[in-house]
């Protein structure tokens, strides 16, 4: 173990000092740079490739901005690219290319024995918010909504309403569950329930994810589901060094690469 | 008597210092005794010190939330929010009020199809319990039925390819062969389920099934092959249009009640329209002042980082950045003109707004109208009524307060100290302003502590006596060791049991659902069962009487607190029976002298003289149950909000957070030194003092009270 440690450490020294070392300058978007790319990037150097990383997570309008100043070699977006932000690239002769990095996707769930089955955004949001407080509202039988949320320090507690409730807050009358299994198993057991979790959990016992606006919760939905985005990374043709290219490979198609993007609760590509 | 006199009186200093011998090494004229004397004492005072740095640090730690609070509050002010949520406490007004109207008329319309779709419901209770029991059975046939079709599909579209069908067939033919060998298998689990009598119940749905609808039921369900679509069931075909022919004339009964409720609900819209805009504004407001509020610190951390690189390229680059910050003070009264600009026109639609629910509200059915049937909607309408006075008495005070709002008037000491203790919502990272109001937290604390004391004060007090006074020896080492044992289960493991346990079981009893499950090891005991069923039956039967019931969560301060009383019984218990043993025996003795019978001497002489032991031991109880993390963080439920106390002893039946809860919940993932931090430190702070308030209460009861011989 020891040894092996010593032998490593020693190409990555000899690594090192054959060639300066790579900087890959990554920015944009809190929701990938959060948690997802460190976590690829300190993964990516553990597996011996000697670069430097410098990851700034200020907003998805920051990869645009500052792959246009040329400040970022890649840029990480949580939207796809607005035509007039496409255009400010053309005019300076420069071409955009897109890679998914992974897609972000909330299922809201109910208990098996209620019969609403689908809802609207907009009904989802109301419900969540605390404006609609029993499920005849939405076409159900006759019951007081018991609302389960993620707690304040979860992403997805954010994500969610950012993506399902037009960022307002949620209403009082939510109770703040410890995690996606709390929840599931909660409205498992609750017919008046109603929470989300990721995808991974829609499966557990006694739950159901509805059709938001007619949509099933799906995988393959991830460009019509409501409560869904794709993750982008963003470069520009003929600017990427070679050693940002191998990584943004590595991030969006390597096995180990992927894993990550599991990891943190999101869907790879 | 003897006359020799008496012996010196010994020698104190030495003897203290007698303990252990005085020979061996000295250093420092310090022999081995006194290092040992100095060893204990040192730890005495390391302890006393660590306890008051740990105070130091909590009470800096949480006082300098309130400069931050004040600051955070004067931005929200200068923003604009301040001013948007006033409109928006009108708008919740409105959409509660015509939220409650809304229900109170679906029920009205429900009501006419109440029997249909119970039945539909009933049908899809008894397809999914049916489903779940036959699930690895069904999920392969459902499996193999969509291979045959996929390869009918695959079939057809090689029609051209005569290699390619030939194989195709073969497979088709294996597939078919496959689901036609699963079905009958199917049946006969899907038989045998329908067969016992726990698939039928029918948890919170009351229809009664006759035989005829039950034979519908099975049949139906049996029908209802896995992976079969569109399968006929005309007899609920024929219900669900019934139910909708019935629903129809409903609401044509309904329409004029349909008319003003929509009336009522529209009457907000142009106001709605203004709130978004303002909205939108001051969240952008907000943007910039956050900007401008950290500018500083972002300019100070590039112009370090500019200091920390070698690289001069780098190093230009940090310090032109640290030029752009930008650090010039945002335009205030720009900031908030369209805010003022907006006060009349605010006046003109809430205005519109009061008339037109007046209006509709006047018109519609009150709760003792006789065209309200069902119990659920006179309910709601009572409820709308309080909604609609809370509704006039906003657009009052918004009315008057709005016109006189100012983005530029100072926030006062006492409104952060106020927005805090009683503050009414504790809203952490928002999108919009984070709210720390303690009072949800604090009215959650105290209401599973009270109930906990209410249940376990009894017990414990009686079994101290019990134990005390009555039992025998034998007894006594029984019972002592097992109360005491209940300490040594970890709070984990009982919020565990909270959880699975215990609140499935009083969800399941508030809904009067209790039942003895034949497969279970009771069940198949044919007294013992008969016993069960017998008590199920009568605790069924108790649970329509009991305040809050039925509950439809699990998690709840009622769970919570049965399951801090019973933590709390050793506490208690030991305390108080500590007291009752310091009752001197000389007490006891002159009571029986006196001819008093044993339970006269408890009642009349023992208990009263170790009350104020028994006392502080409450109290001591209490220290301990507003303490308590694990249990209330999993069992008690988590909502944020005050309890409804409108439902008298059945707010226990509510959930609600707490004190401990919230900082277990929330402190893993702020940053250091934010406000929240502060204010989760602060909520620490309260909880301390509570703890030590308490006490101190507690030893001065000891202190006062104690009955000496």
């Amino acid at each position: 173990m020891k040894k092996t440690t010593l032998i490593l450490s020693a190409i990555v020294l000899l690594g090192a000092g054959a060639r300066a070392e790579d900087k890959i300058v990554i920015k944009g978007s809190d929701t990938l740079g959060a948690k997802m790319v460190p976590q690829q990037a300190e993964a990516y150097k553990q597996a011996g490739n000697a670069v430097t990383f410098e990851i700034a997570a200020e907003g998805s309008s920051t990869a645009f901005t500052n792959l246009l100043a040329g400040t970022a070699d890649i840029g990480m977006s949580s939207r796809d690219i607005k035509s007039s932000e496409k255009d400010e690239f053309t005019a300076k002769g420069m071409e955009i290319r897109e890679w998914i990095a992974g897609y972000d996707m909330i299922g809201v769930i109910v208990n098996e024995k209620n019969t609403v089955k689908e809802l609207t955004l907009e009904q989802v949001e109301k419900i969540f918010t605390g404006e609609i407080t029993d499920w005849s509202e939405v076409g159900g039988a006759a019951g007081e909504i018991s609302v389960y949320t993620r707690n304040t320090s979860s992403g997805t507690y954010k994500s969610f309403q950012e993506m399902a409730m037009n960022k307002r807050d949620y209403g009082a009358n939510t109770q703040k569950m410890a995690g996606n299994e709390q929840i599931a198993s909660e409205v498992g057991k609750n017919a008046n329930g109603i929470g989300y979790v990721g995808l991974a959990y829609v499966k557990a016992d006694g739950i159901v994810p509805v059709k938001v606006d007619g949509v099933e919760l799906d995988p393959k939905n991830s460009k019509t589901y409501p409560i869904a985005r794709t993750l982008f990374f963003y470069s520009i043709k003929g600017k990427l060094s070679a050693a940002a290219e191998k990584f943004l490979v590595w991030a969006t198609s390597d096995p180990a690469g992927t894993e990550i993007v599991e990891k943190v609760g999101f869907i790879k590509p | 008597m003897s006359q020799e006199a008496p012996a010196p009186a010994p020698d104190r200093r030495r003897n203290r210092r007698g303990a252990f011998p005085r020979k061996g090494f000295r250093v420092f004229g310090l022999g081995l005794q006194d290092f040992i004397r100095y060893f204990f004492g040192g730890n005495a005072s390391f302890a006393i010190i660590v306890l008051l740095l740990i105070c130091y640090f909590l009470a800096e730690q949480a006082f300098r939330f309130f400069p931050a609070h004040r600051q955070g509050l004067k931005i929200y002010r200068e923003a604009g929010q301040e001013f948007v949520d006033q409109i928006k406490s009108e708008l919740a007004a409105h959409s509660r009020l015509g939220g409650d109207l809304n229900i109170a008329y679906l029920s009205e319309v429900n009501a006419s199809s109440q029997r249909e779709d119970n039945l539909v419901r009933a049908l899809q209770a008894v397809q999914t319990a049916v489903e779940d029991r036959t699930g690895h059975l069904s999920e392969r046939l459902e499996d193999a039925r969509e291979t045959v079709e996929d390869l009918r599909d695959d079939l057809e579209d090689a029609a051209a390819d005569p290699a390619k069908t030939a194989e195709l067939q073969a497979a088709l033919a294996q597939a078919e062969g496959r689901a036609d060998a699963l079905a009958p298998q199917w049946h006969g689990e899907a038989e045998a389920a329908l067969d016992d009598p726990d698939i039928w119940r029918l948890d919170a749905n009351p229809v009664k099934l006759t035989d005829a609808e039950r034979v519908e039921i099975r049949d139906a369900v049996l029908r209802s092959e896995p992976g079969l679509d569109d399968v006929e069931l005309p007899f609920f075909d024929a219900l669900r249009k019934t139910s909708a022919d019935k629903k129809a004339a409903a609401r044509e009964g309904y329409a004029e009640f349909k008319t003003h409720l929509d009336a009522l609900r529209g009457a907000a819209r142009p106001l709605q329209s203004l709130s978004g805009d303002l909205v939108d504004i001051a969240a952008e407001n907000r943007q910039r002042l956050d900007k401008f509020e950290t500018a500083p610190a972002r300019r100070r951390a590039l112009l370090e980082g500019a200091e920390a690189t070698m690289d001069p390229e780098e190093r230009a680059r940090k310090l032109k950045m640290a030029e752009e910050v930008v650090m010039e003070a945002p335009d205030y009264d720009a900031l908030a003109r369209p805010f003022y600009d907006q006060v009349a026109e605010h006046g003109k639609l809430a205005a519109q707004v009061r008339a037109a629910v007046v209006t509709a509200y006047e018109a519609l059915p009150k709760p003792d109208d006789p065209a309200i049937r069902t119990p659920p909607g006179r309910e709601k309408l009572r409820a709308a009524a309080a909604d609609y006075a809370h509704l006039m008495e906003t657009l009052t005070r918004v009315e008057k307060t709005l016109p006189k709002w100012r983005h530029d008037k100072p926030v006062s000491r006492t409104r952060g100290v106020l927005m805090f203790f009683a503050g009414r919502d504790w809203v952490t990272n928002s999108s919009w302003h984070d709210f720390y109001g303690l009072l949800p937290l604090l009215t959650g604390s105290f209401l599973i502590s009270v109930l906990a004391l209410v249940v376990a004060v009894p017990f414990s007090v009686a079994s101290a006596i019990y134990v005390n006074q009555l039992a025998g020896r034998r007894e006594q080492n029984l019972i002592k060791p097992a109360i005491e044992f209940i300490q040594a289960i970890p709070s984990i493991v009982l919020g565990f049991f909270g959880i699975l346990v215990l609140g499935s079981f009083l969800r399941e009893w508030s809904q009067g659902q209790l039942h003895v499950s034949p497969h279970g090891f009771v069940g198949s005991l044919p007294v013992i069962r008969e016993i069960f069923t017998g008590i199920c039956g009568f605790l069924n039967w108790v649970a329509q009487y009991v305040p809050g019931f039925p509950m439809s969560e699990r998690l709840t301060m009622l769970n919570a607190g049965l399951l801090l009383a019973f933590m709390t019984v050793p506490t208690i218990f030991t305390l108080a029976e500590d007291a009752l043993n310091n009752v001197p025996h000389s007490f006891t003795e002159a009571s029986f002298a006196l001819g008093a019978s044993k339970l006269q001497t408890i009642l009349r002489v023992v208990v009263p003289s170790s009350l104020s032991g028994i006392v502080a031991a409450v109290l001591l109880g209490f220290g301990r149950i507003i303490g308590e993390t694990m249990v209330v963080l999993l069992v008690a439920g988590n909502k944020i909000q005050i309890p409804d106390f409108r439902a008298g002893l059945g707010v226990f039946a509510q959930p609600a957070h707490s004190m401990t809860g919230i900082i277990a919940q929330e402190l893993g993932e702020v940053d250091q030194g934010s406000i929240h931090w502060r204010a989760l430190f602060l909520v620490g702070m309260v909880l301390f003092t509570i703890s030590l308030v308490t006490n101190f209460i507690a030893q001065r009861i000891l202190a006062k009270y104690h009955v000496k011989a």
